[in-house]
């Protein structure tokens, strides 16, 4: 009879600032004594601009873990949205052609994705390691194995661009976090996003049809892939087949850093925010101390672990 | 012994309070069909405006899938909905809210990560001025005047996981009544309330009688009945058993016309006349699990019976003796000795629990019978950790014999088996394990008929050679049947006890139910 999801939550008094902002801070501090160059202008600009790539994957990545989702195929549906769009723009020459091809890409992976869990009740981590191998076959199939080169200097030009002396992709980043932050705290979707977590009977119950809304998180999840990947590729100057596969790994991490919670709708979007800038400056201060990346993946791995268990000190009782 | 007996005739349904008009929602002929299990048999059952109609029954009598058929939530096999004479069709919740029908739930339809207001009004959110935006000041106004009304004085900001549960019974409340609903259905609303809240929720309910919506309420609490009610229905086994009207009838009454349940045991019992030494002596015990004030005995060779309503704290009772959730006072003596310890100490001390999901907590599905009736016993079969495939068989072909399992071979998955012979070799993994107190809860839950008698055999074999049994059951007929004496609990306490020559399911529910 007794259900803990209702009964009043005790939460521990200790740390009642988020884990994920400890990590950040501690992680500057630690940098900024162990590498002259961390602080310096250039270096946080960099961090920032580096990040947006995470963060637009980041972003519905919080949704689709709040709906007690997982999407697995994203940085696979990434790399293969910035083939698609590379291929696009060499051959054609046209930027919106080919962020069409990218956001169609990720809309009909993103739409598998969702009807795999929502119609055909396949657990979600299974149906999205399904697509993710799919995404990363079709890449080397439509890249035959190669980098995609010759895009057009515009783009890059584009990338590294500024406006009003704010490099683009942060602005970009902004526009997309003030998006999400409005979409799930202002809008019935969001309210929707969070009940698909939190208690799907109760949405049935009060005439809303989940299983559409469910697979409309899935298909933002795509969508996003496919604007990260104009990024990537502009970022790039190419695109690569293996360019950004493992990335769901960084963005699972960053919304674990920040604080949302696997179970029951429980999300916090600005925490995934400082989520990603945790991972960014964890990457760029290892890389300043040349560290090499695969000790990299094990460091984030730990961190990830860290605030996990603020998260379960934090919530969990008795 | 007894075997089908009713004790009620059909009583005349009792005269609508508007005879000239048609109910506001009727229902004609409703059945509902689960496996193995007829939860609404022809039911037919009527509301009118301002009355409030209440449904009684005992656990598992089927208010809670009228509820349920009611609201769209579950499809009728067969019948129809009549709204105001015109016949109508409910086949979602939202069919159900477009008839102007709202439900409160004694399962909690709430989102906890989402705040008061916007659990009231979810799936009704307000558009603003701005297209796709929610209209977020007018959703807290008009929460606000929601829990003004009735009387909650919490900020709608508030996240519902961070609410007692009474605050989250009432935000249910809230939330069904903002509907503007003209028929309110409530599911025992004031299981979790207190008193100051029963009343203001009462008030209410007459403020909303005054208006003319009809109010479907289901509850065990006599003094309620016949307080708040215009008409009461009982239902039994999934069929209406009649109505009437609460100046025309008494709470005796309606308890005959809820009991009588068929029960066919065709296996007589001797009951036991001197019981053996004391085996389980439970004193004075209070439970993180909320149980209070605990005490009760056990003697070998005797069938004890512990029975009450669903969530009385039956559960709770056995959970604690097997030292599954925390004992804060009082003591267990098992065996003459002092116990305490979680369920490992438990089992080693001669104690096995059969629990009420057999599937999910007695057994492992994709093993053998040979494997499961072993597991249990697995440190008394095989001392020195070594396992022998030869010596589990051997174990595992005596108690097939012993127990009478109907398998095709001890190698059998156990998933194959009938329910009965899966209820078995739960039983017969304790035996291996030399259990001399057997704790059953809801021993004949998903079995069919023909099985059912031979559990009791089994249980009567069990205490004819020397065991204990503590048997929670919601069958108050079978605990007539089968038990020596029994304890009836409400409201996590034990509210009497009942010999052999007392035990009958009048007194049971009677006992189970009155608030005096």
């Amino acid at each position: 009879m007794t259900d803990h999801a209702l009964s009043p939550s005790r939460p521990l008094r200790l740390p009642s600032v988020p884990g994920v902002a400890i990590s950040l801070v501690g992680l500057v501090l630690l940098f900024a004594f162990s590498s002259p160059g961390f602080l310096s202008t250039g270096n946080l600009s960099n961090i920032l601009v580096q990040s947006v790539i995470l963060l637009l994957i980041a972003l519905p990545m919080t949704l689709i873990i709040m709906t007690e989702g997982l999407d697995l195929s994203m940085g696979a549906v990434l790399t293969l949205a910035s083939l698609v769009l590379a291929l696009i723009i060499v051959s054609t020459q046209s930027l919106i052609l080919g962020l069409l091809g990218a956001l169609a890409v990720g809309l009909a992976f993103g739409f598998v994705n969702g009807s795999l869990v929502a119609v055909l009740g396949i657990p979600p981590f299974v149906a999205t390691l399904g697509t993710l191998g799919a995404a990363q076959g079709l890449a080397l199939i439509v890249s035959d194995g190669q980098s995609v080169v010759g895009i057009p200097r515009f783009v890059r030009q584009a990338y590294s661009g500024t406006v009003a002396g704010i490099p683009t992709p942060i602005l970009i980043g902004i526009g997309f976090y003030a998006l999400f932050h409005v979409l799930l705290y202002y809008t019935r979707f969001g309210t929707y996003i969070r009940a698909l977590g939190g208690n799907r009977d109760a949405l049935t119950l009060a005439g809303v049809r989940w299983r559409p809304i469910l697979i409309a998180v899935y298909m933002l999840g795509g969508s996003m892939a496919g604007v990260a990947a104009l990024l990537m590729t502009a970022r790039m100057n190419a695109g690569h087949p293996t360019a950004a596969i493992g990335m769901e790994f960084d963005a699972i991490a960053a919304v674990a850093l920040g604080g949302t919670s696997f179970e029951k709708g429980n999300g916090w979007i600005f925490g995934t925010l400082l989520g990603v800038l945790t991972v960014g400056v964890l990457r760029n201060g290892l890389n300043l101390m040349a560290i090499p990346s695969s000790v990299q993946v094990a460091c984030i791995g730990a961190l990830v672990i860290f605030a996990l268990f603020i998260d379960g000190m934090r919530s969990h009782k008795s | 012994m007894r075997a089908v007996m009713d004790t009620t005739a059909l009583i005349e349904p009792a005269p609508p309070p508007a005879p000239d008009r048609a109910p506001l929602l009727e229902l004609r002929g409703i059945s509902k069909n689960f496996p193995g299990v007829k939860a609404l048999d022809d039911v037919s059952f009527g509301v009118w405006p301002g009355e409030v109609h209440m449904l009684l029954g005992e656990n598992g009598a089927g208010k809670s899938s009228l509820m349920k058929v009611l609201c769209g939530a579950y499809q009728a096999d067969a019948g129809d909905y009549f709204h105001n004479g015109e016949k109508i069709e409910i086949r979602s919740p939202a069919d159900a809210r477009r008839f102007g029908i709202a439900v409160i739930f004694q399962e909690f339809s709430l989102v906890p990560y989402l705040d008061v207001a916007q659990n009231i009004f979810l799936g009704r959110e307000f558009a603003s001025a701005i297209p796709g935006i929610m209209d977020r000041r007018r959703l807290y106004r008009e929460a606000q005047a929601v829990l003004d009304l009735i009387g909650l004085d919490v900020d709608p900001r508030t996240k519902v996981h961070s609410l007692g549960v009474a605050q989250q019974q009432m935000v249910e409340i809230g939330k069904a009544l903002s509907q503007d609903a003209r028929i309110l259905v409530m599911d025992e609303p004031t299981a979790a309330l207190s008193d100051r809240e029963t009343e203001r929720l009462f008030e209410v309910m007459r403020q909303l009688q005054a208006k003319g919506v009809a109010i479907v309420y289901i509850s065990h609490r006599m003094a309620e009945v016949f307080a708040l009610g215009d008409r009461i229905t009982v239902l039994r086994d999934g069929k209406l058993v009649g109505s009437a009207l609460p100046g025309e009838t008494s709470p005796d009454e309606l308890v005959r016309m809820m009991v009588g349940r068929n029960v066919d045991m065709s296996y007589p019992r001797r009951f036991s006349t001197a019981p053996g030494e004391l085996v389980l002596d439970v004193r004075n015990v209070c439970a993180a699990n909320g149980i209070r004030d605990i005490s009760l005995t056990v003697r070998s060779g005797e069938i004890v019976g512990l029975c009450g309503l669903v969530g009385s704290g039956r559960t709770e009772v056995a959970r604690a003796i097997f030292g599954a959730d925390e004992v804060t006072a009082g003591e267990v003596h098992l065996f003459g000795k002092s116990h305490s310890g979680g369920p490992a100490a438990t089992t080693r001390a001669g104690v096995g629990l059969i629990p009420e999901s057999r599937k999910s907590e007695g057994l492992a599905l994709i093993r053998t019978v040979s494997d499961n009736l072993a597991v249990a016993g697995l440190p008394k079969l095989f001392p020195n950790m070594m396992f022998s495939r030869g010596k589990a068989r051997r174990s595992a072909e005596e108690l097939i014999k012993r127990l009478r399992i109907a398998t095709p071979s001890p190698n059998q998955n156990v998933a194959l088996l009938s329910g009965g012979n899966q209820q078995k070799v739960v039983i017969g993994k304790w035996l291996a394990a030399g259990t001399r107190l057997f704790i059953f809860d809801e021993p004949t839950r998903g079995i069919d008929v023909g099985a059912k008698s031979e559990i009791f055999a089994l249980i009567d074999q069990l205490v004819a050679e020397g065991a204990a049994v503590l048997m929670i059951s919601s069958e108050q007929a079978e605990i007539v049947h089968v038990c020596d004496r029994a304890y009836v609990m409400r409201g996590k306490r034990i509210v009497g006890e009942l010999s052999r020559a007392e035990l009958s399911e009048e007194n049971i529910v009677r006992m189970g139910m009155h608030d005096d």
